[in-house]
């Protein structure tokens, strides 16, 4: 057993973090989210050019074949330094969706591009009831001569308005995971977007088919079986934001003790009160099991969903705990960061976002639950042997 | 980075739990579990189970194999230590863990070479003098005195809160050897023979149920061979010792036990109602428990590790026994609420449930709090040690 990063992975995430912290100025940052596209595509190519685009790709699409736990330390990173870009749209999501259940000739048109940062993609899952359940899946596929016609309305698309083509999941048949997955462009008549301004900085956006057609070559993987690589793109995505949740609770945290060593009151910096000590303390100790969580949670995944229990554990205490770290920080600020050009406001306002995304602290809870009700050892610690008889 | 452990370091782990379950028998635990002790068994138990540890190899697994030791890393610690807490065995402590440590890294040739052998063989007991009556969480407050006299140091005073005082062979006191001094300067430690002239014990009833012990020193005079690290400088060798202290206090093995002892029980069928897993209120809270005790277990191993590269982790060390304690009492408080109408039953009620462990731990580990450096205090020297605010 080792759980530390080895001498690469620091260098990797010391390069990251500086990276994210240069690349843009707040003032950047804030700008960008009054736009559609929401990131800047200079910086995503300069992103695509350090490998992390393409990291987790075969080196044949012009991937590194890193581990999902460097990909995290990355977006740990672009959290920290609140860089807005498309890296859950294009590669968390699409990207390894393809990876995971594209064609070959799917796989060769988009990945190499991707890993360049030559090309956006997204993925439409999530509709009316906001759940990320098979059945809550609504919008229609039906076949139509040697293709398939999309009805139905998606919401929290992100970078819809910047991706050449969104992937979308349909239903089939009347089976809860009768579930479809279709490569659609972002122009084809009938599909219409709309944005869905919201906290975060992230462009969402809802997607409405109106009688979208597509040709059968636009089928990800089996045709009404697609449930299973959804389920392995949301674990994904629920352990990816975790990573961004603790890059956003460090951000806050690195803020808090530059102020509280800084801040001069009654005499001499606030940070030398216990008040004070015992805030940053709580918000240091949350950061740093939340980290390990997520450590563990990436390093799960690539098992199928042999991870689930680890990527909801992470997503469950990232999502719980790194927003609290925001309010903690604002907390010992006072007034200061009330203000929009105070740096914390990013962060108060991307941990609302994060948590929420790939499942909120309640959905993994539940998820949680159920793997209990249905696999109790499976919660039981390392020990796992058996109780001593003599307390029964 | 790996989660798992090794082939080799499984294998450990299951050695280690065939050893406890051997030397832990349904009999022995009746003959010899003893709720006026600390550690919850008998004096004569604790002695004779650590000799057996010693025996084992387990004690000294980790130090250099130049005294006596394994030379085994942190990890193989860790899981000795948690799998020790899980079976709530007797003998891993300050006797085994930090202290010989302590020699190690402070102590004379001469006291490497009586005490080391002895102690690699669990033949010797200990009590940790630092607290004192007016010296708690402010421990460089302390008053005991130690007066040169020829080859001797004359010791007086008293100590607080000294667990296990009254089984103990020696003590590892933390004495004032300059009057003039204040605060961290003039401190020197002490290797006291507890056999010595003037040693005297007293009890004090804690309401967890067990005895407490202080130490009082009358003009006892201890051989100036017995002092630890330079005189005066005692300060750098508790200090020393209270990282490793507070990494051995980590192990996730109780938390697991908690997690692990409240699981079955809520999963019992019960007569007249469906089993307590059924009810999804209660499977959120045990959710969220087992959240907690997972990062309890990983901030154990990630402690582990990062000793194990040969790194000396400090406030690492404070955060992993919040983490630890912190999540220790929250199971405590769950256990009483799971437990419902029984939770105050004590052992021997009818109907006791988990013979009746759930109280009595809600009391014991109440020391938790305050014991190795409390919650606030852990907090402080996070915020300090770890962070750089300013004191």
């Amino acid at each position: 057993m080792d759980i530390s990063l080895d001498s690469d992975q620091q260098m990797l995430h010391e390069t990251a973090v500086t990276f994210a912290a240069n690349v843009m100025t707040p003032a950047r940052i804030r700008e960008l989210e009054e736009t559609d596209a929401g990131f800047d595509a200079s910086v995503w190519k300069q992103i695509a050019e350090m490998g992390w685009a393409g990291a987790l790709f075969p080196e044949q699409y012009g991937g590194s074949e890193a581990s999902a736990v460097e990909l995290a330390l990355v977006v740990e990173a672009l959290g920290q330094g609140a860089i807005p870009n498309p890296l859950f749209s294009t590669v968390i999501e699409a990207g390894l969706l393809l990876l995971d259940a594209g064609s070959p000739i799917q796989r060769e048109t988009y990945l190499p591009r991707i890993a360049s940062g030559d090309a956006i993609l997204t993925t439409a899952i999530l509709e009316a009831s906001g759940g990320l359940r098979p059945q809550e899946i609504r919008t229609t596929i039906t076949k139509a001569g040697n293709g398939f016609t999309i009805n139905g309305t998606k919401l929290f698309v992100r970078d819809a308005s910047t991706a050449e083509v969104i992937i979308v999941a349909g239903r089939t048949g009347d089976e809860a995971e009768d579930v479809t997955l279709l490569i659609v462009p972002q122009n084809a008549p009938g599909l219409t977007l709309r944005r869905m301004p919201a906290s975060g900085g992230e462009s969402l956006w809802q997607a409405t088919f109106d009688n979208v057609m597509v040709d059968s070559d636009a089928l990800v993987g089996d045709d009404g079986n697609a449930w299973a690589a959804i389920a392995r793109l949301q674990l994904r995505g629920a352990a990816f934001k975790s990573a961004e949740l603790v890059g956003i609770g460090q951000a806050s945290l690195d803020l808090t003790v530059t102020y509280a060593k800084t801040r001069e009151q009654f005499g001499g910096p606030i940070g030398r009160f216990q008040g004070v000590h015992h805030h940053c303390a709580e918000i240091y100790r949350d950061l740093q099991v939340s980290r390990l969580l997520v450590w563990q949670a990436a390093a799960s995944l690539g098992e199928g969903l042999a991870g689930s229990r680890e990527v909801s554990m992470a997503k469950a205490k990232c999502s719980d705990a790194m927003p609290a770290a925001t309010r903690i920080a604002h907390q010992i600020h006072g007034a200061i960061a009330y203000y929009r050009d105070y740096p914390l406001e990013l962060y108060y306002h991307r941990a609302i976002a994060a948590q929420a995304a790939y499942g909120d602290a309640g959905h993994h809870r539940r998820v949680l639950s159920e793997l209990m009700r249905t696999d109790l050892d499976g919660f039981r610690g390392d020990n796992r042997h058996d109780l001593p008889v003599h307390y029964f | 980075m790996d989660f798992k452990l090794t082939a080799e370091e499984q294998a450990f782990r299951l050695e280690v739990q065939d050893f406890l379950r051997r030397e832990l028998t349904p009999n022995i635990w009746l003959a010899h579990r003893d709720p006026t002790e600390q550690g919850m068994w008998t004096a004569d138990f604790t002695k004779a189970f650590r000799r057996k540890l010693g025996a084992a190899g387990y004690i000294g697994m980790g130090w250099p194999k130049e005294y006596g030791g394994g030379g085994r890393n942190r990890i193989y610690q860790t899981i000795l230590w948690d799998e020790m807490e899980y079976h709530r065995a007797p003998g891993i402590d300050r006797s085994v863990t930090y202290i010989p440590n302590a020699v190690i890294a402070f102590g004379s040739d001469a006291q490497k070479a009586e005490f080391l052998p002895k102690m690699v063989r669990g033949e010797l007991s200990w009590f940790v003098g630092y607290s004192e009556p007016e010296a708690g969480s402010d421990l460089a407050n302390l008053k005991t005195k130690a007066v040169e006299d020829g080859d001797y140091f004359v010791i007086t005073g008293q100590k607080a809160f000294s667990s296990d005082a009254h089984m103990a062979d020696y003590g590892w006191v933390a004495t004032r050897t300059d009057a003039t001094s204040t605060k961290h300067h003039g401190l020197t430690m002490f290797i006291v023979d507890m056999t010595l002239p003037g040693v005297t014990v007293s009890e004090y009833p804690t309401l967890a149920g067990w005895t407490h012990h202080a130490v009082h020193f009358d003009n006892v005079r201890v051989h100036k061979s017995m002092m630890v690290g330079a005189r005066d400088q005692g300060w750098k060798v508790v200090m020393g010792a209270i990282d490793y202290e507070r990494g051995a206090l980590a192990s996730a093995g109780l938390v697991n036990y908690q997690l692990d002892r409240l699981l079955a029980w809520c999963a019992q069928p019960r007569e007249g109602a469906a089993p307590l897993l059924d009810d999804p209120v209660v499977r959120d809270e045990l959710v969220r428990l087992a959240i907690e005790a997972e990062t309890a277990k990983l901030a154990s191993y990630w402690l582990a590790s990062l000793s194990a590269k040969g790194l000396r982790p400090q406030h690492e060390s404070s955060v992993a026994l919040l983490v630890k304690r912190e999540t220790s009492r929250k199971f405590d408080a769950a256990g009483l609420e799971l437990l419902g109408q029984f939770a105050p039953l004590r052992a021997g009620s009818p109907a006791v449930a988990l013979a009746g462990e759930v109280e009595v731990e809600y009391r014991d580990h109440l020391y938790f709090q305050f014991a190795a450096g409390g919650f606030d205090i852990t907090r402080n020297v996070v915020a300090t040690r770890g962070l750089g605010l300013p004191r």
